[in-house]
């Protein structure tokens, strides 16, 4: 499968890179491992004029502790990420999560976890080859009027599939994005917009330098669902967070629940979470509960549009938070 | 768009190759340089039949820019053997029977090569996760992870490894 014609840039520096992202804005893509960008254009889905590689700017790969913050550059490899021992320890779910993205040969030497979080929302009838959709009416992401996900749908419907996504959301981690002249710091639960055909709350000139995630002193763990263990994306996972209150080490004083590869993206369960406030970490009935109401709300926004039934992903829902939610409480109480 | 001259570190050599922006280095290996062990497939990134080596680490070459390896040492499967003397993995592929069809091998070779300069003496679940992006319709694994499993490493309860080094003998 042949690439569209592009020019290709190599700025050496942050700068340069800032500079050409304003001259060029919508016409440029940044390439950081290729591994999301290249096979959508290989689709045709789309053709950028100008390609920006990330390749020289060796300054965006690092994983740091920063006072109470773990600090990850945007260019840091998905196999730097799993062998930190900083983020085994203190961000276990982003670790759980990045060692379960595709396969080792894929994604973890080249692959990113900027390109992670930043990869397009998918569908099976939109990532498909450029011959494959020619055979039908283009849907809302590809410029036409209809979905095919949905009936009668007026929007796109795709899923956020990222599995870092998921796993820094539930650690409750902001990003830094940096256009020349400006840099602003956005927390994820806001930077997804929920709009399958723009689904990040970010500009064509802007980049992404770097990831912060709040060392809170909880837990955290990751779970998902896929068809093999290798090489597919997830088509249900969870992440979670769950800290014990100072005074009492068997009581969850705060908790986050997130669920991703289910809808537009990754999704925050505020009512599932805060059920769990004051509960005690052995109680496991409580975690039932909660997986249950995680899965009654995000079912509401589950689309049929990653392979398997509707039904069935909804029902992982459910099983996914559990696991993880267990698996959080073992390593608290350890 | 203009082709632009690269040089590229191939198996321990230097290359000088004209290309376009937006050939992939699996293009460039085998269109251009005549390197054709690494095989297409899918193209997108799903099989691993284009794997090979950057800096000692495997990657889709099919999902790689020629111009984004400029600078890296590249190996493909043409490197694995000295010569006429296959690599230790490559003769444990034969011995054990790991190769049918052999459109996956090439790529198969790389993500176990990668592995064992790692760790010499996997187990089997270790073989198992290297080459998990690697898909091979014909063979059903087995006789690959074995391949790997005893590379250099001659078991005295495999009967392939015992023939084959009696064989030698
Ligand atoms: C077979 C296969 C299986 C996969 N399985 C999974 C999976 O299980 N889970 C999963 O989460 N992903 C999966 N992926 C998707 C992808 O490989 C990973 O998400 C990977 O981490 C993407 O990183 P990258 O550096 O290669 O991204 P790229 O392709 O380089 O970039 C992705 C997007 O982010 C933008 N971008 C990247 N870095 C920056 C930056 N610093 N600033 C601004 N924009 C930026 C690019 O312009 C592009 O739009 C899979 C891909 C393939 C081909
Ligand atoms: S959800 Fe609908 S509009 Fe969006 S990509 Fe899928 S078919 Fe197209
Ligand atoms: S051809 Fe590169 S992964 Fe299939
Ligand atoms: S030997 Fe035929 S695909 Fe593996």
């Amino acid at each position: 499968m042949r690439l569209p014609r592009f020019e290709y840039i190599e700025p050496i520096n942050f700068e340069g890179a800032l500079d050409l992202l304003y001259i060029h804005k919508d016409n440029a893509k940044v390439l950081a491992g290729g591994t999301d960008l290249l096979v959508r254009m290989k689709k045709g889905l789309l053709k950028p004029k100008i390609i920006i590689s990330l390749k020289a700017l060796k300054e965006l790969s690092y994983i740091k502790k920063d006072d109470s913050y773990i600090k990850i550059g945007a260019r840091t490899s998905i196999a730097d990420i799993i062998a930190s021992d900083l983020i085994k320890k203190e961000a276990c779910a982003l670790f759980e999560a990045c060692e379960k993205i595709g396969a080792v040969t894929i994604q973890h030497y080249r692959g990113t976890i900027g390109g992670n979080i930043l990869q397009d929302n998918r569908c099976i009838h939109y990532n498909q080859s450029a011959f494959h959709r020619s055979g039908r009416q283009p849907c809302h992401k590809d410029g036409g009027k209809i979905c095919y996900a949905r009936d009668a749908s007026d929007r796109c419907n795709s899923t956020c599939q990222s599995d870092g996504a998921t796993a820094l959301m539930a650690l409750g981690a902001n990003i830094t994005l940096v256009r020349k002249g400006t840099e602003r710091i956005i927390d994820l639960d806001n930077f997804y917009t929920t709009d399958g055909i723009m689904p990040f709350a970010m500009e064509s000139n802007e980049l992404l330098k770097e990831i912060v995630i709040p060392i809170q002193g909880g837990k955290s763990s990751y779970k998902r669902l896929a068809y093999r263990s290798a090489i597919d994306y997830p088509i249900v996972s969870a992440g979670v967070f769950l800290k014990s209150s100072d005074t009492s080490k068997n009581e969850i004083e705060d908790a986050r629940i997130v669920v991703g590869a289910i809808a537009r993206a990754p999704i925050f369960l505020a009512k599932a979470s805060s059920f769990l406030k004051g509960k005690k970490f052995n109680d496991i009935s409580a975690f039932k509960k909660a997986a249950d109401i995680s899965m009654d709300n995000a079912s509401t926004f589950a689309v049929h549009n990653v392979g398997s039934t509707l039904e069935y992903r909804c029902a992982m829902v459910s099983e996914m938070v559990f696991q993880a939610l267990k698996e959080a409480a073992i390593v608290t109480q350890e | 768009m203009e082709k632009i001259l690269i040089t590229l570190n191939i198996n321990d050599k230097p290359c000088e190759v004209m290309v376009y922006p937006n050939d992939t280095l699996l293009e460039v290996l085998r269109d251009e340089l005549d390197l054709t062990g690494s095989k297409e497939s899918c193209g997108e990134g799903v099989c691993g039949s284009c794997t090979i080596h950057m800096d000692d680490k495997p990657v889709r070459s099919c999902l790689t820019l020629a111009m984004e390896a400029t600078g890296t040492k590249i190996k493909t499967v043409e490197g694995l053997a000295k010569g006429d003397e296959l690599s230790s993995l490559q003769q444990s592929f034969v011995d054990h029977g790991a190769v049918q069809c052999g459109f996956c091998t090439p790529g198969m070779l790389m993500s176990a090569d990668a592995l064992l300069k790692i760790n010499s003496k996997p187990d089997e679940k270790t073989v198992r996760k290297a080459i998990a992006g690697n898909i091979c319709r014909c063979t059903g694994y087995t006789k690959i992870v074995k391949a790997v499993a005893h590379a250099g490493n001659s078991q005295d309860h495999c009967p392939d490894c015992i023939t084959f080094s009696k064989a030698k003998e």
